[in-house]
């Protein structure tokens, strides 16, 4: 039976246990909605799939890159925080990929590329900043029976299509990097509890959600795989912990960066 | 048993759905987990609290052949209630593909207990991420996910079924959770042993199995601790020397495979004594037929390696024959005919 995967399947929400207790501090005068874009680049470029990009000494040819973004969060003036309830997304941009024998016979997971989510129902104020984590948090990683958000075994990042470990692939940046006469294909992937990574990023200017679309990040390849040399090691997994922790910084401390308001 | 175990007041944490709004789905009726009195309290399980439903839809599931992609066998096929849920053979090939297995199917039992990962490395945090590993595997179950909700689908039964006990459409997701429920419900502790420590009416035991007892708590306990004869760890317990196989993603390699830390090569999941006169073959892959075979082992047959359990002595644990025999003799009180005769678990 050949099935397509479909977007909206990950829709059935039945949980509403997590806790916001937190945004209780934060007055509900007039709601918003806001769009929170995560745009991919390779430093200044716009990120591509199937073009030749310079990094350092190396051209790098991207084939997919996916990660998992939770927890959203918005921090108001005072400190008080806003969690967006059942906040788990994935942020991607991949062309076909045969998931054929991982949780089907026949599975086709259409190409896609995915750099906003859109965020309801934000208590009014004057927004500071955001926080968010690349990968799944521990409750959820470890517990793939959890459907909260948009997490689901049926795309390709979960370990069911990785190796005998069940839980989720945080991040999933794959192609081919050359130097000269050197390299070939890659795979770097992060997961596992310990290298969920938070990010906490400060707007410019307090942001008023009423009033503005949304806000821009930037997420830079150019940083993801900075100091990883992927020629050496192309396949970065749980087998390589180190590198896979320090593929993990990358995405936690330097490859995010706050961008832009837009009006 | 009934009669005597004791409920833990306030034992609402087997029944929590939320940290702090303890519930289950509308319709559906709280299941009451008794803690045998000689036991320790089971899990905290807030993610997926046991109702009555729940555990018998995970019942029927278990028991479904709709949950294979040939749809011919179901998890019992390699978990028999009258083996304590395991199968009786070293290395089992009742997968759809028929293809032998390379790991020993674990016996089921006490599972509400088992809280430091499942399958002989660990490498699943809980019976519900479990359950997804042997159906889609290509060599177990090897189902379709989307196929089984389908095939679930067609039958009104499990619809009604899924509805009351989720309160929502069938999905693989709530296929796992009633799996879940079902297995946490396996409770055995009605042994001739269990007995004998709940001073309960047919809880003798004999001279020689009290030297056995004796013996296995100074032999054997270190790892297979406590009233659950198993300390849910993971332990090199010197069946080989050598661990540098890392075919089929490290697979003979034990929790390494996992982890990906060279403490853990070599390191299997202990299991637990209960009902161990049941569950031959023994050991991760069944290497050993009989009890005789696991005890020559441990006793004169210990291979080092730089992993190997510091509880056991690299020259074997020396026993004479007839406390061997003793041992054994014990262990055998530890078989539980209720349990793999409860109407409860059994094939409805």
């Amino acid at each position: 039976m050949k099935r397509i995967f479909i977007f909206a399947l990950a829709a059935f929400i039945f949980s509403s246990c997590d806790s916001n207790d937190d945004a209780s501090d934060v007055a509900p005068v007039t709601n918003s909605k806001t769009s929170i874009t995560f745009d991919a680049r390779v430093g200044s470029a716009d990120f591509a799939l199937n073009k030749d990009f310079t990094i350092g000494s190396r051209t790098y040819n991207f084939s997919k890159l996916r990660y998992w973004v939770s927890n959203v969060t918005l921090v108001d003036a005072k400190g008080a925080e806003y969690l967006v309830p059942n906040s788990y997304y994935l942020m991607e941009e991949v062309g076909d990929l045969n998931l054929s024998g991982t949780i089907a016979d026949k599975l086709t997971y259409p190409a896609r590329k995915r750099e906003t989510i859109e965020v309801e129902d934000i208590p009014a104020g004057e927004y500071k900043s955001i926080k968010f984590s690349i990968g799944v948090d521990a409750r959820h990683n470890d517990n793939l029976s959890l459907a909260d958000g948009e997490l689901t075994i049926a795309n390709g990042m979960s370990n069911i299509a990785w190796m005998w470990h069940t839980s989720y692939i945080f991040t999933s940046v794959g192609g081919t990097v050359k130097e000269g006469t050197t390299g070939g294909d890659f795979t770097a992937e992060t997961g596992l509890n310990a290298n969920y990574k938070t990010v906490s990023l400060d707007f410019t200017t307090p942001v008023n959600f009423a009033t503005t679309k949304g806000v821009v990040l930037n997420l830079d390849v150019t940083r993801i795989v900075d100091g990883i040399d992927l020629i050496k090691t192309p396949k970065v997994n749980a087998a390589q912990a180190t590198i896979m922790s320090a593929l993990a910084n990358n995405y936690g401390t330097k490859a995010l960066s706050f961008s832009a308001i837009s009006k | 048993m009934k009669n005597l175990a004791f409920h833990i007041a306030g034992l609402s944490f087997v029944l929590a759905a939320c940290h702090d709004n303890p519930k289950v789905e509308p319709g559906s009726q709280p299941y009451q987990f008794e803690v045998p009195a000689n036991f320790p309290a089971p899990l905290e399980n807030r993610e997926n609290p046991m109702t009555k439903e729940g555990i018998a839809l995970g019942r029927l599931l278990f028991y479904d052949v709709r949950l294979s992609g040939n749809n011919k066998i179901s998890c019992a096929s390699c978990h028999e209630p009258k083996l304590a849920f395991s199968d009786g053979k070293a290395l089992g090939n009742a997968g759809v593909s028929g293809t032998t297995l390379h790991r020993h199917a674990p016996a089921l039992i006490n599972l509400a207990w088992a809280g430091n990962g499942l399958f002989w490395d660990g490498g699943s945090t809980n019976l519900e991420s479990q359950a997804f590993g042997p159906l889609t595997a290509a060599d177990e179950m090897h189902q379709d996910l989307f196929e089984l909700v389908d095939e679930l689908n067609a039958v009104p039964d499990y619809v009604t079924r899924f509805k009351v006990a989720f309160n929502e459409k069938i999905t693989s997701q709530s296929v796992v959770k009633a799996l879940a429920q079902f297995q946490r419900s396996l409770v055995s502790a009605s042994s001739r042993y269990d007995k004998y420590r709940r001073n309960e009416p047919g809880g003798n035991l004999s001279p020689q199995e009290l030297i056995g007892w004796q013996l296995v708590q100074e032999k054997c306990q270190g790892c297979h601790a406590g009233e659950l004869f198993t300390d849910h760890d993971y332990h090199n317990n010197g069946i080989d020397a050598d661990f540098s196989n890392d075919a089929l993603e490290g697979i003979f390699q034990g929790r390494f495979r996992v982890t990906y830390k060279t403490a853990d090569i070599g390191r299997f999941k202990t299991p637990t004594l209960r009902n161990i006169a049941l569950t031959a073959p023994y050991m991760h892959d069944g290497r050993f037929e009989s009890l005789e075979d696991v005890l020559d082992h441990y006793s004169e047959e210990i291979k080092t390696s730089p992993t190997l359990d510091l509880k056991l002595p690299e020259k074997g644990l020396k026993l004479k024959e007839e406390e061997k025999k003793a041992i054994i003799t014990f262990l055998k009180t530890l078989t539980d005919q209720e349990f793999i005769t409860n109407p409860e678990f059994s094939r409805p």
